[in-house]
């Protein structure tokens, strides 16, 4: 896994779509109308804010590698293909485990919980009471402060419960053996000091960048293993509020409680004082994330279902290509149509095999 | 009390170091008193112990967030619980409860940009304050024009809480310095200690070599041939990750460090060089505020320092340990001009701030009108400085004199490389300080280098070795 093999995967998905920047602002979790509506359609759930912090520089890089080995082509109106040869090289990519729609790189908010757990048990049952934590936001420390109120911290019983839980759950989620040694040498405690992205890389032959995402994957892994577990209560605590609640962004949350409250869509442009096109950017993306929206307010299920089956003919999800042959449906129409497509349409593309 | 017995309560000291009580006495005195002291030499003393012996709270101005979060570590972790850190680090929620609860904390550190913000002078209004310490003082000339002009206005500041005393706190200040800052901080009647700068444990070496490719092969056989624990200063982070890299590679125990590195990193390698799993750190200057470590036997630079005064702190951070220590520094030719280059290029020029300022007349965004001028956003803050207390040319003239102040001061750091007679007494006239003893090693000019101890290696470089994961899991919580 490299950030290369990952571009590759996207862009896979999104072949002659979109330029390939759209896999940046992916990658970085941007909030947009069209990043979150590109999430949907072209099934990249998994890749949404993977790389929150990610700069242009190295995500050129990882294109211009790409662009090198002939994986991709860009043509002249910036549209990203894959190469037959890239095509190839997909196929024999593993499958990816990140969940990047739900964490949205608040995964790494779970681990400095943890990692300062582990630092602070550490150091009790070694009696040393005084000690830098490694993990400098307050906000991070209050947490674990009072998740670790009352408990008996320095008790060699506490600490074994959480070391049981801990490796249940590693277990349980299936991450790969280089996964499991990466995530407990990140984490540090008495006279036990952690390894950085570059020494892992250089101990495992690997970039850092790939220790980093292999990493980030686990933590999914982890994640979506605690949510199941009945077994480990104390590791449940630490990973309260990290998956996202709504997937809604905060304006789209809004507009949705008026439109519940029985207000239409001019009305509430009105009264939030914005221009119609957000109003129908937070409309799609309510669509997207709401099996009970109300699509057929909108549209008929004869409409949707034809569209669905150009959709997949044409094996395209460009608006303009399909408004050709939809002239009575407006653009809006047809994003919602394409926003509720039934499931498996999106998840693993079909479009291109 | 008296602070004899608080020395022995709260710090567990019997002595005070050189220098420490007469200070003391003045701050207690409510005197407006400037400490130069060296690093390492118990500044912060200073403040803490007369902070028991007087009612309400002590402000500290710090210009480095880590520094200060550093600071506060320490005494929270020596047992001093009402120490607040107020900084962009505390999220927005938290800040404004911390707020309300000021009264509180006997110790308030706080960035100067915090400081000028409306709703946190207002609350520090309402607090009795005991005295304001400026830390790292020499900022506010040696790089308050560049990275904090917000240092220039804690004098502004000062004035509206209506003069409380102040203690301003360097290690490193001559003549120049020292007046700006009595005049920035607008200091009446300062009371100045000054102790003597000159490290004699610290033997000094300077190399000219002529290629990148002669210094790199000269570090490899350093390394292997001298002791550390070292610190390679290097000019940029591309250059502290691939020297560590090849260093690595080539002998082993070397990491990099620079502000480009995510925070977990860089806390993961300061512990890693302080308990001395890793033997030597090429790093920017981002490195070493607040690293406490005493034994560092080498610093190399293989840079030319932009001042005088930089290249002092840096060099400081060896041999704490009061035993023998040496500062090397290797430059080629071009690395003067390098330097020259790295600290113009945030200066804008006169055409950028004249198109600025018309951008601005024509009622363009001042964010938009910067980028559009071409300026950096270091140049902009700058410019905003001056701008919002004077016109264009005056601004123009004043970058302009920042201009040759800066190049003044790389002029007489390139003197002090290229001269040679001997550099401790070459450093210390700098400080305006003359050289009474040379210690028996002092430096390569004069040749008297007792160079036994640096070839000794007494640690063995231990490879850091990956476990298994359950084995890890053992170490951490079993």
């Amino acid at each position: 896994m490299n950030l290369s093999a990952l571009l590759m995967s996207i862009i896979s998905k999104i072949d002659g779509e979109r330029t390939i920047y759209a896999g940046f602002h992916l990658l970085r979790g941007k909030k947009s109308g069209q990043t979150l509506q590109d999430v949907e359609y072209y099934g990249l759930k998994k890749f949404f804010g993977l790389l929150p912090k990610l700069s242009t520089e190295v995500f050129d890089e990882a294109v211009a590698q790409l662009k090198n080995d002939e994986f991709i082509r860009v043509d002249e109106s910036l549209l990203v293909y894959l190469t037959e040869s890239g095509q190839a090289e997909n196929n024999k990519l593993p499958v990816y485990n990140f969940n990047g729609w739900d964490y949205r790189g608040k995964e790494m908010i779970f681990f400095a919980r943890l990692s300062l757990t582990v630092q602070t048990i550490s150091n009790f049952r070694a009696d040393s009471k005084n000690f830098y934590p490694t993990q400098k936001d307050t906000e991070i420390q209050t947490f674990v402060k009072t998740v670790l109120h009352k408990q008996l911290i320095g008790d060699a019983s506490f600490s074994k419960d959480f070391q049981k839980e801990l490796v249940e759950l590693m277990v349980k989620s299936d991450m790969h053996d280089v996964q499991k040694v990466i995530f407990t040498h990140r984490l540090v405690g008495y006279n036990s000091l952690g390894w950085t992205w570059a020494q892992l890389g250089e101990a495992l032959n690997l970039s850092p960048m790939t220790v980093k995402l292999y990493f980030i994957e686990s933590l999914h892994m982890l994640l979506d293993t605690i949510e199941a577990s009945n077994t480990t209560p104390f590791t449940k605590k630490l990973a309260v509020h990290i998956k996202v609640s709504s997937h809604l962004t905060d304006s789209s949350m809004k507009t949705k409680v008026l439109f519940q409250q029985g207000y239409a869509m001019e009305e509430i442009m009105t009264m939030r004082q914005l221009k119609m096109s957000t109003i129908e950017d937070h409309f799609v993306e309510m669509v997207i994330n709401d099996e009970l929206f109300p699509i057929e307010q909108f549209v008929s299920v004869e409409e949707c279902e034809s569209v669905y089956q150009k959709s997949q003919e044409l094996k395209t999800k460009r608006l303009r290509l399909l408004k050709d042959f939809f002239p009575t449906l407006s653009y809006f129409q047809l994003r919602l149509i394409l926003g509720r497509a039934p499931k498996g349409v999106n998840d693993e593309h079909p479009i291109r095999t | 009390m008296n602070i004899q017995s608080v020395l022995n309560e709260k710090f567990g000291y019997d002595h005070f170091r050189i220098g420490q009580e007469a200070v003391i006495q003045d701050v207690l005195a409510k005197k407006n008193t400037i400490a130069i002291f060296p690093t390492g030499s118990g500044k912060s003393l200073c403040y803490q112990l007369p902070a028991y012996l007087l009612p309400g709270t002590v402000l500290v101005i710090s210009p480095l967030v880590a520094l200060m979060e550093d600071q506060v570590a320490i005494m929270k972790k020596n047992g001093e619980k009402r120490v607040l850190a107020l900084n962009s680090f505390l999220p927005y929620q938290e800040r404004m409860k911390k707020l309300d609860q000021l009264a509180a904390y006997k110790f308030i550190f706080i960035s100067p940009e915090m400081l000028l913000q409306p709703a946190v002078y207002e609350k520090i209004k309402t607090i009795p304050i005991a005295f304001v310490v400026v830390d790292e003082a020499h900022c506010i000339s040696q790089w308050g024009f560049d990275f904090r002009p917000d240092y220039l206005r804690i004098g502004e500041f000062l004035n509206k809480l209506g003069r409380p005393s102040v203690l301003a706190l360097t290690a490193t200040a001559d003549d120049e310095v020292l007046q700006d800052i009595i005049y920035y901080l607008n200091m009446d009647a300062p009371v100045t200690h000054k102790q003597s700068l000159d490290r004699p444990n610290i033997s000094y070496a300077i190399y000219a070599l002529n290629t990148e490719q002669e210094k790199t092969e000269w570090l490899i056989d350093r390394l292997e041939k001298t002791t550390g624990p070292g610190i390679i200063y290097v000019a940029s982070r591309r250059r502290a990750d691939e020297l560590a890299i090849q260093l690595n590679l080539e002998v082993g125990s070397v990491a990099a460090y620079h502000g480009g590195m995510e925070q977990e990193d860089r806390a993961f390698i300061q512990e890693q060089f302080i308990q001395g799993e890793i033997e030597w750190i090429c790093a920017t200057n981002a490195f070493g505020m607040g690293i406490h470590k005493d034994n560092v036997r080498q610093v190399i630079h293989e840079h030319v320092p932009a001042t005088i005064a930089g290249y002092t702190q840096e060099i400081g951070r060896a041999g704490r340990d009061g035993k023998l220590a040496r500062a090397t520094l290797l430059y080629t030719k071009a690395d003067i001009n390098k330097t020259r280059f790295i600290i113009q290029e945030d200066l804008p020029l006169e055409e950028e701030v004249r198109y600025f300022g018309q951008l601005l007349a024509n009622n363009v965004v001042s964010k938009e009108a910067a980028h559009l001028a071409g300026i950096s956003e270091t140049g902009k803050r700058i410019i905003d400085y001056y701008f919002e207390r004077t016109d264009v040319e005056e601004t123009i003239l004043r970058i302009a004199e920042q201009r040759s102040e800066k190049e003044k001061q790389l002029q007489k750091m390139t003197q002090l490389i290229e001269s040679p007679l001997c550099i401790r007494r070459n450093l210390l006239g700098y400080f305006g300080e003359t050289l009474i003893d040379k210690p028996l090693s002092c430096c390569l000019a004069c040749g008297n280098m007792d160079a036994d101890w640096i070839y000794r290696i007494t640690k063995k470089r231990g490879e850091r070795v990956i476990m298994d994961w359950q084995e890890k899991l053992d170490e951490l919580l079993g």
